[in-house]
């Protein structure tokens, strides 16, 4: 584990329950900075759950969210991505009505950029969507308005970036190419990445460390490579094909 | 449209209404035409309130009468000059509709409807029973001094110069809250009201835009009310039941809010038909339904929305992009 100075995100035993159900039970996970974490697990697993965890959408049973060593987990959705949290959604979470850089250079102002119209620019270039720039979102393509909806994460230099199944509805090609991007992305704009995919192919070739979850809990985390060879994980997910 | 046109089109307005306010010379047609604006006004804030927040009041008639009785009561007991009385209760309302919509805009859909109907009653029914002061079902009679503004009061009252007064607060009215959603508010609040969940995870604290939205629909309603008040000189409860905000609402459906001015194109066309119609109005509400129906069905933008389809059919370099702002919620797509 990195030293703790490095660490921008750290959940410390974080649970969920709805009555009975423990949708997430006693969850521990890091992020280094600069590092991109893969969370894998089957169906229901509880990944989306963390993000949701993380990011103040649903209060926690128990535990404590740190972000930079400090305590964020009585803070909402708004005071914690002002202090750098940040996320794209498992389904397209766009502003449909509005055009492409007006709502990314929204998305900047909000959070205090100095030139949010610059910020704005320099994400769509990025994202390759500086063509796009002044078109209605709901008139995008789907793999567009994926990476609107990731601009919009991006935009005011946030400090951890959760990801929720980026690549879900993309073609092959597609999510190789926005694959390539994010972890350009993440380097070049000193984010640190926490990512949900289902695509293993992503994960595996993107991801510095790889956490599995099975049931509302981490059942095995280590390199692309320790994991693929953790039989509990080729047990509980991966297959014996894997 | 850039900020210089709609400028120039407020002044080309205003021109064209003065001229026409002077160059007709039926009385009857210049008070039908006085009332059509002021309702216009009146839908023109339960329009913004759909455009730009996405929701739906049964209860706007709350500011239309209560800015009548707050100009009728202290007027009544002289308790400040009536320009204060004025200034007060546009600023009073609209800071009483902010600490409402506070509440309730928490709320979604057709609860936050029935929310705006239950607070419009309860000021209906207070103000049909508090007869010592609001003359309860009777009403009361506005007591405007002789002079308002430096203009003397009589003067003001006749027929054309009060069809420019309220063809000019319109104008004005559209203007300013045309350039006020060309704003960052306009942004946040078109942000909150597609995608509420997305707008707070951009930062956006999404209760207070809408709150604001709320409050600034109802200080153009209450504009209205102050209006009226000074047309007929005269508030009853009525003009706080709900029917009456049932019917600005047909307003803001039969003119459709893709562009501000369409609320106010739907009261020009409901009072204007209902003229129209002669001997037959008197079942007008059955008319004016089927109407209701065959623009839902055919053109569920409203009349303004059909407009502008066609000037865009009609000239494919025509500037109406800019001046339409459509909100079909929030867009959020299912990945596959």
């Amino acid at each position: 584990m990195p030293p703790s100075q490095d660490l921008v995100l750290q959940t410390e035993d974080v649970a969920i329950h709805y009555g009975g159900v423990k949708a997430l039970d006693g969850v521990v996970l890091t992020l280094a900075r600069g590092q991109v974490r893969g969370l894998i697990g089957p169906n229901g697993a509880g990944k989306s759950t963390v993000i949701d965890a993380i990011t103040g959408r649903r209060r926690l049973t128990r535990g404590r969210v740190l972000l930079r060593g400090q305590d964020v987990s009585a803070l909402d959705v708004v005071g914690r991505r002002r202090h750098g949290l940040s996320r794209s959604f498992q389904r397209t979470s766009i502003f449909g009505q509005m055009p492409v850089r007006k709502q990314v250079e929204l998305a900047s102002y909000k959070m205090g950029a100095t030139d949010p119209g610059a910020d704005a620019d320099d994400v769509l270039r990025e994202l390759s969507l500086h063509g796009q720039a002044h078109v209605t979102a709901a008139d995008l393509g789907y793999g567009e308005q994926r990476r609107l909806d990731l601009a919009l994460a991006l935009v005011g230099r946030p400090t951890v970036l959760l990801l929720d199944e980026p690549m879900a509805g993309l073609s092959v090609r597609e999510s190789l190419d926005l694959a390539q991007h994010l972890k350009a992305l993440a380097q070049r704009r000193d984010v640190s990445v926490l990512l949900v995919e289902h695509d293993m192919d992503v994960v595996f070739g993107i991801s510095d460390v790889v956490t599995v979850f099975e049931l509302g809990r981490v059942i095995a985390e280590g390199t692309p490579a320790q994991v693929r060879a953790d039989p509990r994980v080729r047990e509980a997910y991966l297959g014996s094909a894997a | 449209m850039t900020t210089s046109r709609l400028f120039l089109t407020a002044a080309v307005a205003l021109a064209v209404g003065v001229a026409a306010a002077f160059a007709i010379s039926s009385g009857t047609l210049l008070s039908l035409l006085t009332q059509a604006t002021i309702y216009a006004l009146f839908a023109l804030g339960v329009g913004v309130l759909l455009k730009q927040n996405g929701m739906v009041s049964f209860g706007h008639a709350l500011f239309f009468g209560a800015a009548g009785y707050a100009v009728a009561i202290p007027l009544q007991m002289k308790l400040l000059p009536a320009e204060a009385i004025v200034a007060l209760t546009l600023v009073g309302l609209t800071l009483l509709a902010f600490l409402i919509g506070l509440v309730i805009v928490r709320v979604p859909g057709v609860a936050f409807g029935m929310l705006t109907l239950a607070v419009g009653q309860m000021a209906y029914l207070t103000a049909s029973r508090s007869r010592g002061v609001t003359g309860g079902a009777d009403g009361m009679q506005v007591d405007w001094p002789a002079t308002l503004f430096g203009l003397p009061t009589s003067a003001l009252l006749k027929p054309a110069p009060m069809l420019v007064l309220c063809w000019t607060v319109l104008v004005l009215t559209l203007l300013g809250v045309a350039l006020l959603l060309r704003t960052r508010f306009g942004a946040i609040t078109e942000a909150t009201r597609d995608n509420e969940e997305r707008a707070r995870f951009i930062g956006i604290t999404t209760l207070l835009p809408r709150a604001a939205v709320y409050a600034l629909s109802a200080a153009v309603t209450t504009l209205a009310g102050v209006l009226a008040a000074l047309n007929t000189g005269f508030v009853s409860p009525e003009s706080l039941h709900w029917s009456l905000s049932g019917v600005a609402l047909m307003m803001v459906v039969v003119g459709g809010t893709r562009v501000l001015w369409g609320p106010a194109l739907g009261a020009a066309v409901y009072f204007l038909a209902k003229d129209a119609l002669g001997d037959h109005a008197q079942h007008w509400m059955a008319i004016f339904g089927v109407a209701l129906i065959v623009v839902i069905v055919f053109a569920p933008d409203g009349l303004s929305g059909l407009l502008l389809k066609w000037r865009r059919k009609a000239g494919p370099g025509t500037d109406v992009a800019t001046a339409a702002a459509p909100h079909d919620g929030a867009a959020t797509r299912t990945a596959h």
